[in-house]
């Protein structure tokens, strides 16, 4: 009988292939997103080197640039980990946009309606109440998706319509501000006890950040929500089963797993997570809620989600790398003879790039685990024919 | 002064029917692939930039033209990713509805000097008074007075769509791969050309829609051109049933509902009971409601945003 033959497969643990292989997808998309930018930006006459470093200087040079990256991050984390709730569910949210439109409303009625509370009852109240506004807004196309089988997809995006709508009404109506001769289409101003102060006046920073960065409390909040939703996702079980009906929902029913109420109640907590993306803008920024207010940053959250792997860690990074890019724009704005958009476009570019390059390296890995084991199965039965009597 | 000027409600529904309609059948190919288009949205917007460009240029014939190529551009950007790289379609629709806004600011910026619209005094075809239908009675006929060529044309398209779809081997192609993808292994390899070749109709078409507010020299685009209407379309187009004739059906009812409506509550007092704001929302939640099913069942193709993967393969 011969030794045994079988060649241990390759020892690098698939987790260090796993890393290995996203950091050189993500290099190689950045690479490519790059150079594709750089074509651009070079039909306009203009350095792409140049334009690159304007970027990084702008969003880093300063203690206070820094704080505008960070305060731009701020609702794209929270837009990101909604989304991202629902995807680990095998749920699209395309609504976080009007479910954080809808956040910013009921936020704004509590910040009005409480305003005899004190302080450290009002703003969490407020805050609360923008979660219940989205969560709620998550619910009605959550029961539809359990319900009667309506693709989230549409309903969310039919519900973005209606909450433009919504918004506009209130605005024209109930909540609208009884100042006379207002120009602008607004409520009323909150009381000053209803916003969230900056950072920079609770730890006396005053001197290097203006007061016109609106980098808040909240940033910190939305790192704690990413350690919340990462403690929920990966630590509880309630996470195990919305991982588990998002990668196999076959499996997970068949492992007594509900999926309609596991399905609603990820809708409802990525809803929930969607009513504080406007908040940063609202209590933060202006202190009232007015027509023009921020729009985009749901969508922006897809996108934040996607370039983070739907990974609490990655949607930070993410939302931050975004940050930097919407502050550079102000910086090409300023600099070169260039339509800032180009950074939108490159924004683009290298989403697609990104999303492309995890997919085939995904493919190429599980081909390689596919082949491996096919090689073992192969050894172990040539084997047993060699063992076998002749 | 009557109550309800319906003439000028139903010009005004026609006018939106037809860019959504357009959009709509862009829609319908994309869908019953099986590809899922959220781009719409970006593909309309492109197709409005392009097509005010096109017509600045060369004249709105080739407006029109070159506002469906700009959409080609995006469908086949789509078509990469979710067929050649196999990107889930929606992300990529996503992607491509964020790309789409830059990019037609970008443009703007490049043609016409300023990122929200285009000179407003760009040629546009001749408007022409429909026959016999402009001498409705009861102001009806005011419907089909001044109206852009472009409104009858997109009705008559539904014709020539229904034979491609359903009397041709590309449409059966077309529906078999959005149904069943892998059925046959010997059409395994027409299925991602065909599904590559339908995004390129697709886009095209929904071009199209984009390119014809600017072609009428009606619109100036705002930041958002078409907000909401490319993603409205995809919804609606979702069920398998929607024929180009049910899609023709529900969206001008709903279309002539809301825009009529709205224009209809300026010039009639007694519908201003109800707030404009509630009556823009009646397009999305009669969506919602086909959607959910309560108005007979509506079913996408079976294999609808699926990715594909040949045999077995990863």
């Amino acid at each position: 009988m011969s030794a045994r033959t079988i060649t241990p497969t390759p020892t690098r643990s698939p987790w260090v292939e796993l890393i290995g292989g996203q950091a050189l997808a993500l290099g190689g998309a950045f690479l490519f997103a790059a150079l594709v930018g750089a074509l651009i930006i070079r039909a306009y006459g203009v350095s792409p080197l140049e334009v690159y470093r304007i970027i990084w200087v702008y969003s880093s040079s300063e203690l206070s640039d820094f704080a505008r990256v960070l305060a731009n991050a701020t609702p794209l984390i929270f837009s990101g980990l909604a989304v991202a709730v629902a995807f680990k569910a095998g749920l699209f949210n395309i609504g976080v946009e009007g479910q954080y439109i809808v956040a910013m409303l009921t936020a704004s009625m509590a910040a009005l309606g409480l305003d005899f509370l004190p302080s450290a009852l009002l703003l969490p109240a407020v805050v609360l109440n923008g979660m219940l506004g989205g969560a709620l807004w998550a619910l009605i196309p959550g029961l539809l998706k359990v319900r009667t089988g309506a693709h989230e997809v549409v309903t969310t995006i039919m519900m973005n319509g209606i909450a433009l709508s919504l918004v506009a009404w209130a605005l024209l109506d109930p909540l609208k501000s009884s100042e006379q001769g207002l120009v602008d289409l607004r409520t009323d101003i909150f009381t000053t006890k209803a916003l969230v102060p900056t950072i920079a006046t609770s730890l006396g920073l005053e001197e290097q950040i203006p007061g016109s960065v609106h980098l808040t409390w909240l940033f910190p909040l939305a790192l704690l929500s990413c350690a919340l939703v990462w403690f929920l996702l990966f630590r509880t079980r309630l996470g195990y089963e919305i991982r588990a009906i998002g990668s196999s929902s076959g499996s997970a029913e068949a492992g007594g797993i509900s999926i309609r109420s596991l399905q609603l109640k990820a809708f409802v907590i990525s809803g929930a997570l969607g009513g504080l993306v406007g908040l940063n803008n609202l209590l933060g920024d202006r202190g009232y809620l007015g027509h023009n207010y921020e729009i985009g940053l749901g969508f922006a959250g897809i996108t934040v989600a996607f370039l983070g792997r739907n990974h609490p860690l990655g949607i930070a990074l993410a939302a931050i790398l975004l940050g930097m890019l919407a502050r550079g724009q102000e910086g090409i704005a300023v600099t070169f003879e260039l339509p800032s958009e180009t950074l939108i476009i490159l924004e683009g570019i290298l989403i697609l790039s990104v999303v492309i390059a995890y997919e085939m390296v995904r493919r190429g890995l599980a081909r390689r685990r596919q082949r491996a084991v096919r090689a073992e199965e192969r050894a172990i039965s040539t084997e047993g024919a060699e063992d076998a009597p002749a | 002064m009557p109550l309800l000027d319906l003439g000028a409600a139903v010009a005004i529904g026609l006018r939106y029917f037809t860019i959504i309609y357009l959009t709509g059948l862009g829609g319908l190919f994309s869908e019953r692939s099986g590809i899922v288009n959220i781009g719409l949205e970006g593909m309309m917007i492109i197709g409005t930039v392009m097509g005010a460009w096109g017509t600045l240029e060369y004249g709105p014939v080739a407006g029109l033209v070159i506002g469906a190529a700009g959409g080609l551009g995006l469908g086949l950007v789509h078509a990469l990713a979710t067929v050649t790289f196999r990107v889930d379609h929606i992300v990529s629709g996503v992607v491509i509805n964020v790309v789409a806004v830059g990019l037609a600011r970008f443009l703007a910026q490049t043609f016409f000097g300023q990122a929200t619209q285009s000179d407003p005094s760009i040629p546009h075809f001749d408007k022409f008074d429909v026959p016999l239908l402009s001498q409705l009675p009861l102001g009806l006929g005011r419907a089909f007075e001044a109206m852009s060529p472009v409104v009858p044309a997109a009705f008559l398209l539904t014709i020539p769509i229904l034979f491609v779809l359903n009397k041709t081997r590309f449409g059966l192609r077309l529906r078999s791969a959005g149904e069943n993808p892998g059925r046959d292994p010997s059409r395994r390899c027409a299925c991602s050309s065909a599904s590559l070749r339908r995004r390129h109709d697709l886009g095209s078409v929904g071009g199209a829609g984009g390119g014809l507010p600017r072609d009428r020299g009606e619109r100036a685009l705002p930041r958002r051109p078409d907000a909401g209407t490319g993603i409205h379309r995809a919804g609606g187009s979702d069920p398998r049933q929607l024929e180009a004739g049910v899609v023709d059906a529900r969206c001008s009812v709903v279309r002539i509902r809301s825009g009529g409506s709205a224009e209809a509550q300026r010039r009639a007092p007694v519908i201003s009971v109800l707030p404009e704001q509630f009556i823009r929302m009646i397009p999305y939640v009669v969506t919602m409601i086909a959607i959910a099913g309560f108005v007979g069942r509506v079913q996408p193709p079976a294999a609808a945003g699926r990715v594909r993967r040949r045999g077995g393969s990863l």
